[in-house]
Order: structure tokens, then sequence, then C-alpha cells
């Protein structure tokens, strides 16, 4: 064979080999790995500044937590992780409250050069209390980007703490200079924290505060190794730490490209494979009602010790199709629905048969979140100022918009039509409640309209159509026919509302000016109790003078007294009596027009097993098992290339400049 | 020619402090701080949290000379891009150095092959189309150039994820790695696509170059030697024509570090167009700044660079 002929030999080998779609080298098929992906870069993987879902999707796999949630049981339940059982509130002299966290024993970070420094060839240590205290000290250093101080400021001394080590730090450039670990203990630590045992982890609170249980349930309380912090500090050549995470969790890190991928693997030293009977280490037994009928309580799972799966590959895929092209073609496990495709997938609220030929289930979960249309309080014309008018203007707005119309035209349907600020999936939402201004009922819209000083909508004062202005920094097209949907449900009964659009800076600065009158806001709960939706109403939140999240500036004492009261009570019929009574203020007072709860529709391929909608920002992907081969069988059948249109093309391209060229030769001749 | 280079060194510092301005006054015409902070935090970021994060990041100070003469964010500006001090990006923190160093690998892995293998392909498609002139080839090829250039680069794009991604299975949809057992799928796509686009315009240039060339009195000559009409088309007309194709050629290699903005966005390949784009869709103005920095570098750079390969191809040029 002459060098021409090895060319070309080598040329279309190479062609051949690169002939697949397959993203993932052909290896790895046979491997129980589950494939999901990341929307975009993470900013921080370092578990005391990460919030957002991108970043949690990896530091809630390697940072495990005291406390986690049970994978099935809705309402949501607590159960222990790396503790050994949930700490009950002990109430103390001082008006403040005590938790006492019990550590297991033997769990173990994930394998890292790091640990080196406790002796040669070591590559990991056992967790231990020390650790989460200082990640606790970690949440107050004011160099930290930290957005959750404030429910840790309940913890005695934490702001003190903080103030300290900043005036220090600002004093003294020798103690600035040591390791955040040393400097921390030169100051004492938080007063609040004790660490009486190596297991042991006593929590001091200046006030009664049950929902820190669940910031135990976050990453942000994780327990963190004092060397991985010290050893990733970005020297040259090395990594920071917010892009080298190190934890306790089921799983580590073992590649991270922040820009395309981070591959995860089992942590060896996982609490799990030590204590296999605790609560969070075993797949749950039993579960919500109509978890059997999915298939969730299979019993070859039921008790069984997690992970199921050995690793974990999520890659950064940032635009919509490819994503849902390439979770098509079996290459990501799961997918959301993208709304370019709901029509292909969904028809009738059910998937289409092709979807369904394809062996993909689709899995609905209402989502604790609320979207809602907000009024301004501090506006004199729909807020507080203008008293009973007001009121029944804002009444009379809530029941002209038709939430069930505005989820079928833009949501797909994806929605649950809102009767209050709280989602149905949360303990205390009252069962069955019905909003008497959320139901549509433009006759007595314009009644109270009337009874507002707005006869059928007029201003007196103009003699023309009440005229309102609805603030919004819509980005795109369709956004803002969503908002021209509302301004067309207010024309039917008489107001004109005129949309403001902005840009999302000038919008918070019109928020931080009070200088709006109608906006549209949506909250995600960080964790499931009522008070992280309530608290979004109370005084001490309003934008105006606190800039708190309470943009509607809202401000009733009676709802403050009761959420107060509230705040601090365990779920029960007394404290959904006392939520029921904050609701009916809230209906009446209109605040809020509340619109949907969203309802997250997932896709899931048939060789993926136990995967449940969880709601929140928790990976809980130790409960999912894949069937790799029924996968490699599936991948293969749909993705084999097609390659005639490469010859035909090629065949038309020769046919059609042969005769050419053989009549120009034939003339030249 | 060293007065020359200096010459023209000169005007390039001239362009390069201009250029740095004007990215300047642009940014924060259309982005605040408070922007680049809400951007870095997220949504849930609370006011204080927006004070302090501008504090650590030095974005509370005065942007204009004349609030603060000695402390003022333009002279930083000014004084970090002209020691090469590239500092951290706004948005992770990471160093921008760095970046830029993962980002060049991924760009150029792209590029340099939609460099050459177009320069090769619309060389010869080019010389092709020339040698059948005014027949029913050139005038299909003709066609089918000002066709391709007509054709937007995200039609390209789209159709061909859909066409040769998803419908043929031929290549991966998107995505980038560098192990060498499937780097060559992942490029395999953008660099069809990037040659294809770029195909039209480039046949069409090099046509009109070779057909000019081939009316010479020296091609005639040539001819009426004896020598072949390959011998003609590769020997003489190709030779000849090689300043034009160097003016196109030696000004887009600064390009090829920089990347292709639409390509890896689209196909994910973590580059510098990639980063170019992230950095202006997350308000990263450190970032940002860096990159239009290093490209106004490396254009100048192109530009001398052309200037110099005349005089090597061409003797009767002298550069003064």
């Amino acid at each position: 064979m002459n060098r021409g002929n090895l060319a070309c030999c080598a040329c279309a080998l190479l062609l051949l080999a690169g002939c697949s779609n397959n993203p993932y080298p052909d290896a790895d098929s046979a491997t129980r790995t589950y494939y999901t992906t990341f929307v975009e870069a993470h900013r921080t993987l370092d578990p005391a500044e990460a919030y957002n879902v991108s970043a949690h999707k990896v530091t809630g796999l390697v940072y495990d937590t005291l406390l986690e949630y049970h994978y099935l049981k809705r309402p949501y339940t607590l159960i222990p992780g790396l503790a050994t059982e949930v700490p009950v509130a002990e109430p103390l002299a001082d008006g403040g409250v005590r938790y006492r966290f019990r550590l297991r024993e033997g769990a173990g970070y994930g394998d890292d050069p790091c640990f080196e420094r406790g002796g040669k060839g070591r590559r990991s240590r056992e967790v231990v209390a020390e650790d989460i205290a200082y990640q606790l000290q970690r949440l107050a250093d004011p160099a930290l980007q930290v957005q959750v101080r404030e429910p840790f400021s309940r913890i005695v001394g934490f702001r003190d703490f903080m103030t300290a080590l900043e005036a220090r730090r600002r004093a003294d450039p020798a103690f600035a200079a040591l390791p955040a670990r040393l400097q921390y203990q030169q100051l004492g630590g938080i007063p609040g924290l004790r660490v009486p045992g190596r297991y042991e982890l006593e929590v001091r609170l200046s006030e009664p505060y049950p929902q820190l249980l669940y910031w135990f349930a976050m990453e942000f309380s994780t327990p963190v190794p004092w060397e991985a912090v010290e050893y990733y500090d970005a020297r040259p050549g090395r990594a920071r730490f917010a892009d080298h995470p190190v934890g306790a969790g089921a799983f580590q890190v073992v590649e991270y490209q922040k820009q395309s991928r981070v591959v995860l693997e089992r942590n060896p030293n996982w609490y799990g494979y030590r204590h296999p009977d605790a609560p969070a280490a075993r797949y749950p037994s039993e579960g919500a009602p109509g978890d059997a009928a999915l298939g969730l309580l299979d019993p070859a799972y039921r008790g069984r010790p997690v992970p199921f799966v050995d690793r974990i590959e999520i890659r950064l895929d940032k635009e919509d199709i490819p994503r849902f092209g390439k979770f098509l073609q079996g290459y990501y496990d799961v997918s959301k629905i993208i709304k370019e495709s709901f029509d292909q997938v969904v028809q009738s609220d059910r998937l289409t048969p092709e979807m369904e030929a394809l062996g993909v289930r689709l899995q609905k979960a209402v989502s604790p979140s609320v979207f809602y249309l907000g009024f301004n309080m501090a506006d004199k014309a729909v807020g507080a100022a203008a008293g009973a008018r007001g009121r029944k203007l804002r009444q009379a707005m809530s029941l002209a918009v038709d939430s069930a119309r505005f989820i079928e035209l833009f949501l797909n349907g994806r929605g649950v039509e809102a009767q209050a600020p709280l989602p149905p999936v949360l303990a205390g939402y009252p069962e069955g409640y019905r909003n008497p201004y959320r139901q549509v009922d433009l006759e007595r819209a314009r009644r109270l309209l009337g009874e507002a000083g707005y006869p059928e909508g007029i201003d007196p004062q103009t003699g023309k159509p009440l005229r309102l202005s609805f603030d919004t920094y819509a980005t795109s097209s369709q956004v803002l026919l969503q908002r021209e949907f509302f301004v067309n449900e207010w024309r039917k009964i008489g107001i004109d509302v005129e949309i403001a659009n902005t840009t999302y800076n000038e919008f918070q600065a019109k928020l931080e000016r009070g200088a709006y009158q109608l906006y549209f806001y949506g909250w995600s709960a960080d964790y499931p109790d009522p008070e992280n939706f309530l608290f979004l109403l109370t005084c001490d939140m309003r934008r105006i003078p606190h800039n708190g999240p309470n943009s509607a500036n809202f401000c009733d004492a009676r709802y403050d007294r009761l959420f107060a009261q509230m705040e601090v009570m365990p779920n029960g019929p007394e404290r959904n009596a006392i939520i029921e009574e904050m609701l009916a203020i809230l209906r009446e007072e209109r605040p809020w027009i509340e619109l949907f709860h969203r309802i997250d529709y997932s896709l899931a391929h048939e060789w993926i097993s136990n995967l449940k909608p969880f709601g929140m920002s928790h990976p809980m992907y130790k409960y999912y098992d894949v069937d790799p081969k029924r996968r490699a069988e599936l991948r293969a059948a749909r993705n084999r290339p097609v390659v005639w249109p490469a010859w035909a093309l090629l065949g038309v391209a020769v046919l059609g400049v042969a005769p050419g060229v053989r009549t120009f030769f034939r003339n030249r001749q | 020619m060293l007065a020359y280079i200096l010459r023209r060194l000169g005007y390039g510092v001239g362009v390069v402090f201009g250029v740095l301005f004007v990215l300047f006054v642009l940014f924060f015409q259309i982005a605040t701080p408070d922007d680049i902070a809400r951007r870095a935090l997220g949504e849930k970021a609370r006011a204080q949290d927006i004070e302090d994060w501008k504090a650590n990041n030095g974005y509370d100070r005065p942007l204009w000379p004349w609030q603060d003469f000695r402390d003022n964010q333009l002279f930083t500006h000014y004084h970090s891009m002209l020691r090469f001090d590239f500092g951290r990006s706004d948005v992770d923190g990471t160093p921008i150095a760095r970046r830029l160093r993962e980002g060049v690998a991924p760009s150029l892995t792209i590029t340099v092959p939609i460099f050459v293998l177009s320069l090769l392909l619309t060389v010869l498609l080019g010389l092709f189309v020339a040698f059948f002139r005014e027949t029913y080839i050139d005038i299909a090829g003709v066609f089918l150039c000002v066709l391709g250039m007509s054709v937007s680069i995200l039609l390209y794009i789209i159709g061909g994820q859909f066409l040769i991604g998803k419908l043929l299975h031929w290549f991966p949809i998107s995505g980038f790695d560098l192990d060498p057992s499937v780097m060559l799928r992942f490029i395999a796509l953008p660099v069809m696509i990037g040659v294809l686009s770029a195909a039209g315009g480039d046949v069409r240039f090099y046509r009109t170059v070779f057909v000019e060339e081939t009316g010479r009195d020296y091609v005639r000559t040539a001819r009426a030697k004896g020598a072949g009409e390959l011998r003609v088309m590769l020997r003489h007309v190709l030779r000849n024509s090689l300043i034009p194709i160097l003016t196109r050629v030696v000004v887009t290699i600064p390009f090829l570090f920089v990347g292709s903005l639409l390509l890896e966005n689209f196909f994910g390949i973590p580059g510098l167009g990639s980063l170019t784009v992230d950095s202006i869709q997350q308000n990263d103005f450190r970032t940002l700044r860096v990159i239009v920095f290093v490209f106004s570098l490396m254009f100048i750079g192109g530009q001398i660079a052309t200037d110099i390969s005349y005089a090597a191809v061409d003797s009767r040029v002298r550069l003064e």
C-alpha cells in the first residue's frame, strides 16, 4: 500500500471512529452512572456561599448534613442524617433554647490530598463536632459572601463574633494574616456554640426558632474540614476551596471541569457504610399515599442500603433544545420539558404516544413555590393609605384575574391555582381552602369597584378610567405578553393599567424608592415551613424602610402578632388555626393576588428507578438506580448513524459535475 | 521596516487606550456596580449582601477621576490592564488569567481545524470553479456560494444540530470533551458547520482572484510554452494570488485564539468565545475587559503581521 492509500485509510478510520453521537467514552456505558445536567457554571461550591440550584446539585451530594428530608413522605419530614437523631428544643431560663446534636461515629470525609497534613499518605479523616462549629463560624466570617446569615444570627453571639472578627482584622494585620481557623480560635469562637465532646455539638439560640432544624438539613451547616479550606487557598497551581469541595457526603468529586462537567463517585468513607441502619442510609420502607402505585416502594429496594449508583456525571448544557435532544437520544437520564417541545411531549396532560413508545415516564410534583401579583401598600392609590377604598380596589382587581386561564395559556397547564401564599404541599395548608377573592367574579368586582369610588372603573377626579402602573422587567416578548394578560383582565372591569417595562436593576431601584404600584413576583421555599412564606408579609421584612423581601410593604400589627406566635410553634392543629387566621387577614387585605404554584413536570427514561421529584433544591440521587445494560441497548438502537444521505449527496455532486468536466476537456482537445 | 513597525505599535497603544476607555464607558452606561453584584449573588441577595459584595470587590468607589482623583475605578481599570494584572472574575472569583489559559485549548481545537480545512477546501474549490469558468459548473458554483453567504450561521448551527446530530446521529448534538477517545466526535460537527458557513464567501472571493489572474499575460505565456492546465493553475495562478489570500488569512489568525462566539456558545464549547458571551450576559466586567484588551493586542499584532507578510511574499512591497 503506498503512502497515499495509507493516508486515505487513516482518514477513513479517523472519521469512522468519530462517527457516533455518544457524548461519553464507550467504556462508560457499562458503568452504573447517573447522567444529568446543570445549566450554568457554578459561581462557587463553598457550602457557606453556594445558594443556587446548579451548585446544590453538587454540594448536596458532597456535603452531608446533620439532618435530612425523608425521601418519599409528604408533607416533608426531617430525619437524622449525620446526627443520630433529630434534636428537640430545650428551653433555657434566659428565654433562649438549646439544641444538642450527637454525630454518628466513624463518618469520614471523601478522599483528598489535603488530609496529608495529618500524616503522610493520609487521605481522609473522621468527621467531628468541631468541624460543624468551624463551618458555623465561617458563616459569620465577613470575608465570605454568605447570604443566609440572618437565620443563623439567632445563635448566641453570632453577630458579635462577626463584628469582632472584622474589627480585629482591620486593626491587627498579623492577626489578619493567620489562617481563618486560628483567627476564630483566638477570638474564642461563637459563645452559642459548644463542643462538649468529640461527637457532641450544642447550639444555643437567643430566642426560640424551630426552623433552625431545616437549616441544619442544608449544606450551609455541613461539617467542613479545616484542612481543605487551608489547603485549597488558590495558591499558584492549586484550586480554590470554592472549586474543590471536600465533604462527608455519599459522593466525592473525582473530576471537576467548571465549564463542562463534574464527575462524582462513591465516597468510601461515608457514614452509611458503617451505619447501614441509619434512616438516611437506606431506601425508605414507607412513603406518601400513591407512592406504591408509582413503583416507589418496590420490595426490591425497600430498606436496602443506598447509594445504588456508583457514579454521577453532571454535564454543563446551557441550551434547552440540544439538552432536550440528548435526553431523547438517551444520553441524559432525566429532563424537564422545554416549552418548545411541550406539545410533542404532552397532550391532554398525558404523554404523547411517541413518548410512550420511547419508554419515557412523566412525573409531576407541585413545587413549594408561589407566584403572585403584588400591590405596593405604601402607594396612596392602591395601598393602605387609601383605607377601605384601596382595600375594595385590591379586592376587585383580585376578582378579575383568572389564574386558571393564565396557567392554561402560558404554562401549558403546569400550575395549581393559588388560593393563598402557602403552597398546598406544606404542613399547615388548610385542606380544600378556597379564597373567595380568587374566584373570578366580574360582577362582584365591578360592584366593589363602585364601592371603592370608581364606578365602572372611572376615576371621578379625571373622569377617565382609573389609571395604574404595572412595573415589570420583562426580558422577552413572551414575558411581556404574560404581563399584558393581566392588563386585559383588569380592562374588563374598566381599569386602565399601563405596563412600565424596565431593566431588572431599574426595577430594583424603583422597589427601593417605593415608586411602583403593581408588580409580579415569585418565591420558592428554602425549607418546607409556612413561616418561609408568611414571613414575606411581615412589617420587619418591608422593602421600605428595611430593604427586606416584603415588596408589597404590607404591615399589619395583628398579622405580625400572629406570625410571632406561629413562628415558634410546632406543627399541629393549634398552629394551623393561627395560620388560618393569618390567611384570613391576607384574604381581606389583598396585598397579593396569588396566582399559581408551579407544577414541575419531569421526564425519566425507563432504565431509571425510584425517581420522585423533590421540589426543593436537594439532590436525592443516592436513592436513584439505573440499569446500565438496558440503557446501553436502547441507546444503541436509537442512535444508529444514518449514512446514506452522505453517499447520496456525494453521488449528486459527482453526477452534477462529471458531464461538465467531460465536455470541458473534450472542447479543449 | 523597524521604523514602520514601531510607528504602527505606537498607533496600537493609542488604539488600546481608546478601546479600554470606550469599553469602560459603554459597560457602565448599561450596567451599574449593583447589577454586577446582583448577577454575582443571585436574585435572593439582600441589599446588605450587595453592599458587602461591592465593598469586597472595590465597586463601592467612584467611577470617574472628577469624583475622586486619587481613588476611582477608571484609574484602577487602566492601572490593572497596563500592568497585565488581570485579577479575578466578578462572578465567581476565578483568576481570569487561568480562565484564559483554560479557554485557549477548546477554542483552538475548533478554530484551527476550521481555519486549515476551510483554507484548503475553499482555495481548491475556488481554483476548481475558476478552472471551469463560464461553464455551468462555474455558474452553479457561484450560485451556491451566494446562497451559502446569504444564510445566517445560526441556521447552519441549528440545522446542523437537528439534521446531523438529532436525525442522522453522526455526531453529538453539542458538548465538548478533551478526552482523546471522544474529542473528535465533539469537534466534527462545529468544524463542519464552521467550514460550510464560511465557504460561500471564501470560494467566491478566491474564484474572483483566480479568474483575474488567469487572464494575465504570464498565464498565456505559460500555456503557449505548453504548460498543462493543472500546472498553470497550481504553479502560476495560485502563487501569484498569494497576496490577497494572505491578506485574508493572516488577519484571521488572531481571531483563532478568541474562538467563535456563536459556535462555542451553541455547542457548549468552554472556549474564549463562550467566555466572552458569558461575561457579557453575567455582567462580568473584569473578565470582559481582559478579553477586549487581549483581543485588541492580538488584532493590532495581526495587522502588523499582515503587512510584514506582504513584504515577505512580494519583494516589490516596501514597508517605510
